[in-house]
Formats: C-alpha cells, sequence, structure tokens
C-alpha cells in the first residue's frame, strides 16, 4: 500500500494561557491542521466556556433560559452552576448589564462582581464587554484591574476601540480578544496594532466572528481556514488562537429557537435548538477553532464529547 | 420669466438670471468660476459663498459651520436666486483658472521635456529619431510644369502627378472646395504652390493648396486633455522644435472634479454641451495664447494631436459619453478617426485635421497609450510596470511581448480633491511636509512660496509618511493618544493642524482630518492593489520588475521613499523608479510628429489587454490588504523599518 503523504508546516500556533491557578487552560499551540495529529502536534484540545451574563438575558429563548432559570439573576451562583453541575472548564462573563440601554451598571459594580467571581471560582474567566465601545472603555480597564494577576481573557478590541483595552490588559497581565468582522486582512491589520501597543503576541486570541448553520457559517469557516493555513505557512500575525461565540450566534438562528407550534415540521425545539449549537461547534472545530464559548449545557456534552472521541487519534 | 441681477464680488461682474436658478449656474454664466467637485450635488462643500445682500432660497447643509451660517455663508449649488444679489466669493472658493505660471508648468511638464539633468535615465525614454519624421501634415513646395499641347492631363492631375513622382506619395483624397480653387489659383501663382498633405486614417489628402512657397511656416499642437489638467504643445513640424508649453485646468472642473460626476452631469439638459464647451473653450484660449506669443499665425496651424482618457477624448468630440459607466462600461469610440478640427470646435486653419490618440478601453483611454509609448514600455526586453496617478490611477505591466493594464478608481484624492484642505499642485499649495518626531513641529514648502492656502497631493504623501514615523498615527492612520498643541478633536473627528490661521493664506488653519487620511489610504489602496494584482496575474513579483515609469502631474514632486512608506509604490531598489512627468503629452507630441509613431500607438492600444478589476474578485481582498500603512502583508514592504 502506497504510504500516505503529511504536509509538515514551518509555522505554529501560539499557546495563550487563560487562568492563573492549577485550573488555567492553554489554548493553541498546533502545528497542523485541526485534527490531523500527524501532520504535527496539537497539544491541547480545543476548550469550550459557559457564557454567563451580569444580568438575567431577555431575548434567551425559553428552552435556553429554562437551563439556568434557578440562578438566571444571580451570576455568582450562575457561574457556580456551570462548574459544579456542568463541569465548566471556563467561564465567559458577558458584562451586559453595562450597556446604557440595559441597565447602565457602573464600572465599580461590574469590578466587585468579578472580583468576587474571582474569589469563588477556580476555573479561568473570559470577559466580555456590553459592546458600547465608550462604556465599554469606562468599565473595562476598571475590571482589569480588579483582575490584575488572574491572567484573564478580555474583549473585544476592534479596529475603531482598541488602544483603552490594549493598555488596561498589558497592565494587569492578561490577553485581550481581536475581533474582526469575517474579514482576514482586518483581523491581522487588528493585530498588528495591538502588538504594536506592546502585547506579546502569544497574549492576543482572534474573533473572527462567526455565523451560526444556515446564516453565514460556511463564509465563516473559509476565512478561518484560510487565516490558519496562513499562520502555518509562517505568518506570525495569524498565528494566534480563535475564539468562537458559538452561542451567541446559533440562539440568533430562527431554527434554533422557533418553538414546535409555529414549525410543527421542524421537531420539538428542545433538541433543535441542542442540535443547531453542536453542530454549529463542530464545524467550527474542523475549522479550526481552539475555545468556543457555548450556552446550552446538553450542546456542551455533545461538542465535548465529539472532541474526546476525535482527540483518540492523538497519540 | 423674471429676470434678476446677480453681482459677483470682488471681480463686481454682474450677470441677469432668471429667478430660481442657483447661485453657481450664474456663477459659470458670468464666467466666474466657483470650486464645485460634485458638480452641484451640495455633498462637496466646496462652493461656498458669501451673500452681502438680497434674498435666496437655500437648501441646509452640513457642510457650513454654525460659525460660517451666521456670517452668511451659503453653498453657491443649493441656494438659488430670489432677488437681486450682491455675492462675494471668498478665495478658498475660487476655482483658479489663471494660466499656470511658468514655473508651474516646468513643475508639471518636468520628467520628459525637462533640462537634461532632471531627466531619468535616457535609455528608458523613447530615444530622438526612432520614428522617422512624417507629421500629421506635411507642407509640399511644388513648382509645376504648366500644361502645354504636348502634357495635357488636367491641373489636378497635374499636381497629383507632381507629387507622386517627386515624393513617392499617393495622395488618395482631396476635397471639393480645394478643386474648385484650383484651376486659378495655379494659374494666378504661377504655377508655383504649396500644398499641405494631411494623414487620414491610412490615407493621405490634400488638405489645401495655397499659393507660393508657404512650406516653412507649418505647425502643430499636442495636447494632453487631463480631468484636472489639460497641457499643450505648439511644435514647428519641420523642425521638430517645441515653441512652446502652455498648461492649464480643465474648466470642466466646476462641473464635478471626476469622470463619473461628468458623465452623470453630460446627461442633464444642455450637460454635454456645457462640458463641450468647456474644453474647447479652454483648449482655444490656450492656441490663442501659443500662436500669439509665437508669431505664428493661426492659419499655419495644420493640426492638432489629442491624448486624453476615454471620457475626455468624448467630451472633446461631444460624443455622449453615458455607456461609459453603465455596465459593461462600454465606450461609443476608442478609435476616432482623424477629422477636421472645425468639426469638434477647435479654432487653427479652418482645412486643419484632430486627431486623438486611440485607448485602450473605456478606462484606460489614450492617455494611456501615449504614455505607453512615450516610456517605451512596448519597446523594453524586461518587464516594466507604468503607474499613472491621476483622477484614476492607470497601470500597465510589460515589455515588446505583451501589455496588461488595469484602471483602479483611486479618486482625485491625490489632486488635492474631496479632503478638508486639498488643492491643486498650484500656486499656494504645500508640496513638501516635515514633521519633527520630537515636538511633532511642522516645515514645509509651498508651491511659489506664497503663504499657503491648501495641501497638494505629494504634500499628503509626506504628511501620511511623517505622521506615521513620528508616532502621531497609527498604522491604520487613526490619531494616537498624544499630547500636542495641534492636535485637536472637532464635532467630525480628530484633526492634526498643520499651519495656524494666523499664517495661512485663507485665514483659517489648514488641517488634516482623520477622514482625509482615510481617503488616502483608499487611493493609495486602490492603486498598490491593481498594481499587485496586474502583477500576481503575470505570476511576477514586484521584484521582477525591471523599470517603474511614474507619470501624471504630481509624479513630478513626489517624494519616493514617502510614498513607498505609505504603501502607495512597491518596495523595491529606488533606482528602478524613474519619473516621466506627463508621459501622455510626450507620447502625443512623437504621433504628431510621425506617422510610424501613429501606427505604432495604434498598435499598442490594439495590443494592450485591459483588465476589469470590478469583476476581479481578488481585487477587494487585496483592496482591504493595503488598507493599512504601509501594508497589511508587512513581507511586502521587507524594507520598511518599524
Amino acid at each position: 500500500m502506497a504510504e500516505l503523504v503529511y504536509q509538515k508546516w514551518s509555522g505554529k500556533i501560539n499557546e495563550t494561557i487563560i487562568g492563573a491557578g492549577p485550573l488555567s487552560i492553554k489554548i493553541g499551540a498546533e502545528e497542523g491542521l485541526p485534527f490531523l495529529f500527524k501532520e504535527g502536534k496539537i497539544p491541547n484540545q480545543p476548550r469550550i466556556a459557559f457564557e454567563v451574563w451580569d444580568i438575567a438575558p431577555a431575548d434567551w429563548p425559553d428552552e435556553l433560559a429554562g437551563q439556568y432559570k434557578d440562578v438566571f439573576n444571580n451570576p455568582l451562583e450562575w457561574a457556580g452552576k456551570c462548574v459544579q453541575e456542568y463541569q465548566a472548564q471556563a467561564i465567559c462573563l458577558r458584562l451586559q448589564g453595562a450597556h446604557p440601554d440595559f441597565g447602565n451598571k457602573s464600572a465599580e459594580e461590574e469590578a466587585r462582581l468579578i472580583k468576587d467571581l474571582l474569589k469563588a471560582l477556580d476555573v479561568p474567566l473570559i470577559i466580555l464587554g456590553c459592546g458600547d465601545d465608550n462604556k465599554d472603555n469606562e468599565v473595562l480597564p476598571v475590571c482589569s484591574q480588579a483582575a490584575s494577576g488572574k491572567r484573564c481573557l478580555i474583549g473585544s478590541a476592534v479596529g475603531d476601540n482598541y488602544r483603552t483595552l490594549a493598555v488596561a490588559v498589558l497592565a494587569d497581565g492578561h490577553s485581550i480578544i481581536a475581533e474582526s468582522p469575517i474579514d482576514i486582512n482586518i483581523a491581522k491589520q487588528l493585530n498588528i496594532l495591538i502588538s504594536d501597543m506592546g502585547i506579546p503576541l502569544e497574549r492576543i486570541v482572534i474573533n473572527p466572528t462567526i455565523g451560526a448553520l444556515g446564516y453565514g457559517l460556511e463564509y465563516a469557516y473559509s476565512i478561518m481556514e484560510r487565516a490558519r493555513l496562513a499562520a502555518l505557512a509562517g505568518d506570525k500575525m495569524m498565528a494566534m488562537p480563535f475564539i468562537c461565540f458559538v452561542g451567541q450566534e446559533t440562539w440568533r438562528a430562527k431554527e434554533a429557537k422557533a418553538g414546535e407550534k409555529e414549525f410543527p415540521q421542524w421537531g420539538p425545539e428542545a433538541e433543535r435548538g441542542v442540535a443547531w449549537e453542536s453542530v454549529t461547534a463542530v464545524a467550527l472545530l474542523q475549522a479550526g477553532a481552539d475555545l468556543l464559548v457555548m450556552r446550552h449545557p446538553k450542546a456542551i456534552d455533545c461538542v465535548r464529547k465529539y472532541i474526546e472521541v476525535s482527540f483518540k487519534d492523538n497519540i | 420669466m423674471k429676470k434678476l441681477k446677480v453681482t459677483f464680488y470682488p471681480e463686481n461682474k454682474s450677470i441677469e438670471i432668471e429667478k430660481g436658478k442657483t447661485i453657481l449656474a450664474a456663477a459659470i454664466s458670468a464666467h466666474i468660476y466657483i470650486n464645485s467637485s460634485c458638480g452641484g450635488d451640495g455633498v462637496c462643500g466646496r462652493c461656498k459663498i458669501i451673500l452681502n445682500k438680497g434674498e435666496v432660497i437655500s437648501q441646509p447643509s452640513g457642510r457650513l459651520s454654525p460659525e460660517q451660517r451666521k456670517h452668511g455663508y451659503y453653498l453657491a449649488c443649493q441656494t438659488l436666486v430670489e432677488s437681486d444679489l450682491e455675492v462675494l466669493i471668498p478665495p478658498e472658493s475660487r476655482l483658479e483658472l489663471d494660466k499656470l505660471t511658468q514655473e508651474e508648468v516646468d513643475l508639471r511638464l518636468k520628467g520628459l521635456y525637462s533640462k537634461a539633468e532632471e531627466v531619468g535615465p535616457p535609455q528608458s525614454l523613447i530615444k530622438e529619431g526612432i520614428f522617422r519624421h512624417s507629421p500629421l501634415a506635411t507642407k509640399l513646395y511644388l513648382e509645376l510644369t504648366p500644361p502645354d499641347h504636348t502634357d495635357r492631363i488636367s491641373d489636378l492631375e497635374r499636381v497629383l502627378r507632381h507629387i507622386r513622382q517627386n515624393y513617392d506619395v499617393k495622395v488618395i483624397q482631396i476635397g471639393l472646395v480645394n478643386i474648385r480653387r484650383l484651376g486659378s489659383l495655379l494659374r494666378d501663382s504661377d504655377w508655383k504652390v504649396t500644398v499641405t498633405l494631411g494623414k487620414r486614417n491610412g490615407t493621405t489628402e490634400i488638405v489645401l493648396v495655397e499659393p507660393g512657397d508657404t512650406s516653412e511656416k507649418n505647425y502643430g499642437l499636442c495636447f494632453d486633455i487631463g480631468t484636472t489638467t489639460i497641457s499643450a504643445q505648439l511644435i514647428d513640424l519641420k523642425t521638430k522644435k517645441i515653441l512652446g508649453t502652455k498648461a492649464t485646468y480643465n474648466r470642466q472642473a466646476s462641473f464635478g472634479s471626476d469622470i463619473i460626476t461628468r458623465i452623470i452631469y453630460a446627461r442633464e439638459e444642455d450637460g454635454l454641451e456645457k462640458l463641450h464647451h468647456a474644453v474647447i473653450d479652454t483648449m482655444n484660449e490656450m492656441i490663442k495664447e501659443l500662436v500669439r506669443e509665437n508669431c505664428v499665425d493661426l492659419n499655419d496651424v495644420n493640426c492638432i494631436l489629442c491624448a486624453g482618457n476615454t471620457t475626455m477624448v468624448h467630451l472633446l468630440l461631444r460624443v455622449d459619453p453615458t455607456y461609459i459607466r453603465r455596465e459593461p462600461y462600454v465606450s461609443t469610440a476608442n478609435f476616432v478617426p482623424t477629422i477636421r478640427a472645425n468639426e469638434a470646435g477647435i479654432k487653427i486653419n479652418p482645412r486643419g485635421l484632430l486627431s486623438c490618440v486611440p485607448g485602450v478601453s473605456s478606462y484606460v483611454g489614450g492617455d494611456i497609450s501615449a504614455g505607453i509609448l512615450a516610456c517605451g514600455l512596448d519597446k523594453e526586453e524586461e518587464v516594466c510596470l507604468l503607474i499613472d496617478i491621476g483622477t484614476n490611477g492607470e497601470i500597465v505591466v510589460g515589455n515588446k511581448e505583451f501589455l496588461i493594464s488595469a484602471a483602479a478608481s483611486a479618486g482625485p484624492a491625490f489632486e488635492g480633491s474631496g479632503l478638508s484642505c486639498g488643492t491643486r499642485a498650484a500656486r499656494g499649495a504645500i508640496q513638501k511636509v516635515k514633521i519633527s518626531p520630537k515636538d511633532f513641529e511642522v516645515s514645509f514648502n509651498v508651491i511659489k512660496d506664497v503663504k499657503p492656502i491648501g495641501i497638494c497631493g505629494s504634500g499628503y504623501i509626506d504628511i501620511v509618511s511623517q505622521m506615521l514615523k513620528a508616532g502621531l498615527i497609527d498604522k491604520e492612520g487613526k490619531f494616537k493618544q498624544v499630547k500636542s498643541s495641534r492636535l485637536r478633536k472637532s464635532d467630525i473627528g480628530n484633526e492634526f493642524i498643520l499651519v495656524f490661521s494666523g499664517d495661512s493664506g485663507t485665514g483659517s488653519d489648514i488641517v488634516v482630518s482623520e477622514a482625509d487620511i482615510e481617503n488616502i489610504k483608499r487611493a493609495k489602496a486602490a492603486i498598490f492593489a491593481a498594481s499587485a494584482i496586474l502583477i500576481e496575474q503575470l505570476s511576477l513579483k514586484f521584484g521582477d520588475i525591471d523599470k517603474v515609469f511614474i507619470a501624471g502631474g504630481f509624479g513630478t514632486y513626489l517624494d519616493m521613499e514617502n510614498a513607498v512608506s505609505i504603501g502607495l509604490l512597491p518596495d523595491i531598489e529606488r533606482k528602478k523608479f524613474i519619473f516621466v512627468g506627463n508621459s501622455s503629452l510626450a507620447g502625443a507630441r512623437e504621433v504628431l510628429l510621425s506617422y510610424e509613431a501613429m501606427k505604432s500607438i495604434t498598435e499598442i492600444a490594439k495590443k494592450v489587454t485591459y483588465l476589469e478589476l470590478s469583476i476581479e474578485s481578488r481585487y477587494m481582498d487585496e483592496y482591504m490588504a493595503a488598507m493599512f500603512f504601509p501594508h497589511t502583508d508587512k513581507s511586502r514592504f521587507p524594507n520598511m523599518k518599524e
């Protein structure tokens, strides 16, 4: 039988460490394309973080919200439930309540929450702003300081607004999420700009922006694939691990959230949403995702099993 | 309809106009030229005027600050005349239509025509005498043998036989006008006449028969009709001597600064007519002056050779350019037959000829064919690149084997248009800038050494490059948070004050805004991306290019290092760059003087492959990658240090 030929790459993805304690996680460090273990070493399995909000999300569909209904109003308990009940390896806290339209919580309030969370949790913490540039510039530096030394991953830096966050992240020893709108060039430009601010390359994680299944997933896939190929071919400014916000995108899709009464032929929503989130996540893992932020515990469980099975061959 | 009187100051020039017309329309009728980049859409804010007296109806505009509104400023294009008016035109709104000074002309035409030391390596440019001397119009002095009983062929036959026997030229055509006059003319002039022969589309015709010997007096003109600038030379066709060179602004600028705006304007009522007249009026005035200054009789000017982009040629010939901007972007004619200048409204000898350099496509015109000829691109052994930076950026790659071209809609940023303090490269324009990295102090150089009124393209290139080096802006072109009294926040974003109001010629601060830098970034990205696509199309790298010819009105005072550092030009050996200035005019002159050059340029226009970037899927990607200073892919600019 003919021997299989394997591609050998000159580049390698950076390894980013999130968290400071014994439960810190490592992402990235691949030497080849996803799951092609013979191409190069893939020392770290992709990780999944549970998404937790500082306020009760208003727009989560019932099927999803139902999973957390007892803890929905208490981010500390919510995060605790994810760790204790679902064995979360990381928590992604979205500071939605800081948004001027959704509660307008102060920077101090959010910082206090983060301190409390860090005290209560041993797993690594990812912190996301509310999406309002001005407010994020006010809140995130204070939160970053509150988490100083805990090696969090904080986001998101975008092309128009990266400096304030970059300065804070650099000073407090965290890593930064660089978000670009499904564009390989803008992703790279932002990485250059952030690294120009003095942040080491291994402390940058790319959020390539994704679409859920049926909502541009293949577009996101091809952008990630191209970025990964460029990185493995030696482009250091593309050699960052990817973070993908799977939950956020999936649960916006009509197919994930619509009730069975509305579309009886689509089947029960309890299965549908989970399937939608799982399929989206698995596709992105194949594109090279290193860190997934997900919502539904069943979907997370399913994807975890997929990773486990896929990594069986990684000897 | 009631007529109202509008008086413009400081000229104190009045015009009667119908009620309800715009002040801009009144100004054009009064032959007062006001800036109007958008062609009267009210979006560019360049046509500010001050109303001293009278009533108007005005559309609100975000282009006027509350301060300006308080002081009676209006946009001329958005303001309708309601009563007799007194209008003051502030200097910044004035479209300087004065002739460029000799120095400015020299600046524009530096390169091919300049003194020897300023020309690039001569082997790259067209060699003297490469084409046999055979101008578009040739004069022959004939001493004919009068007829007798043994030689009774007709008068016309006699003339043709003489030419055939003595000059080996086969005349095909002669106009009826000439034949009607021929009998008496030959006899009255004792059979000694001068015949003007013209080359028309592969045939030779007798343009004119004159009594006596006037063969010493044969002149022609070559023109470069640019979107912004029109340049012309008066040539002695017999001696090939350049008698005079002039450049002036294209008056069509009043109808919009780029070709697309003008094509749209052409569809308006009388739009085509107005655009046509704007260009021929400009040309006729230039001809009149060239002729007067050199004591040449207008009747001895027998031909004109024009090179211009496809739209300019359409407008010159009063051909509707509409379809150039409609998919699939097809022009009415790229190869225009030689016509009588008279037909286009150009005033030279009434029977004189006008020929246009053939173009490649709707967006790569005769100016580029002429540029290729002038640079000798079609004769090069090695692969060379020609970049013509104008309102449109045209790129040609090739050598004697092949030529491929593309046009990038760079926009008029490098000509100073669409920028908050942009101006054309003329008197009062800041053309060279240095910014100290220590204290951000600015030093600059102004064309003609007067108080600055604005910044031209080369000035902007220097500014962006210097700001990057001084750490004022990041690689995306956004201002960093630095402390400087020159940096301030306005309601439309951050801006850098280059010249404080006290030192400027306009009385206002001359500033560079984040939006200006964005504009420059887009323009340079378009040109770089087009070059990159063409190079890649041929499976080449920039490093494989033997020579890079840089043409265009501003290519002559371009700081190469700065142009590379912002990513406009590729980062290759600097000695490969050759500045050629106005290569279009040079090419037109060659063609005027040689029929062989005309054949050669026709071959060039046919040979050039045109790559339509708008349907090229990689273009957008290349463009996005180039939207960074100098480029997203650092490896393309290996010599640019951090």
